[in-house]
């Protein structure tokens, strides 16, 4: 997983087939000037620190497998930071 | 998933049989987080009837390879969506993005 902050998102109507009505945010990737854009399923902010599952694993947090190949997404949102010691 | 912007098309009769059929667009990367995603241009399957000078959303490796159907598509980048708009947060944390041939989308539509 990478971890990144949100800060932005994209509108895109015309979509691959199982990305309809995902969100699909930016995210800034932490201790780099690079960014990424992530499909969200948490409802992450603006601003928030997050964890970005990137690859194949990433279709996994939109639909559980292995019936979930067919979904084009190499970035999902797999978690929302609230703390870390 | 990087960000870029379709240039081109590219047409082939001899292809891998696997292409047959497939749309091939030359996308400029322009938003990208990976050091393999660094280069002036990449070749996409095209999932979504994207077009010349359209700003699109790029799924790269594994998943693009496998979402077509098969598994044995010889890509490893497929065009999964078209952007209408994009925004950036005006605070976008201590270091600013880096955009690709000044394209960095200020605006809300890009």
């Amino acid at each position: 997983m990478i971890r990144g902050r949100v800060v932005g998102e994209v509108w895109a109507t015309r979509k691959a087939p199982g990305l309809t009505g995902r969100r699909l945010l930016i995210v800034g990737v932490d201790g780099q000037d690079r960014a990424m854009v992530a499909i969200d399923t948490l409802d992450a902010r603006e601003g928030e620190a997050v964890m970005v599952s990137v690859g194949s694993g990433a279709r996994n947090v939109l639909v559980p497998g292995p019936d979930n190949r067919a979904l084009l997404c190499d970035a999902a949102i797999s978690l929302i930071v609230d703390g870390e010691g | 998933m990087i960000l870029g912007r379709v240039v081109g098309e590219v047409w082939a009769t001899k292809k891998h049989s696997a292409l047959d059929g497939r749309k091939l667009l030359v996308i400029e990367p322009y938003l990208w987080y990976a050091p393999s995603h660094e280069v002036a241009h990449l070749v996409a399957v095209d999932a979504v009837g994207a077009g010349v000078g359209e700003d699109v959303i790029v799924c790269m490796g594994d998943p693009a390879r496998r979402s077509l159907g098969t598994t044995s598509m010889p890509i490893e980048a497929a065009v999964c969506a078209i952007v209408d708009r994009l925004e950036l947060a005006r605070d976008r944390g201590a270091r600013p993005l880096t955009f690709v041939g000044g394209r960095a989308p200020e605006h809300d539509s890009v």
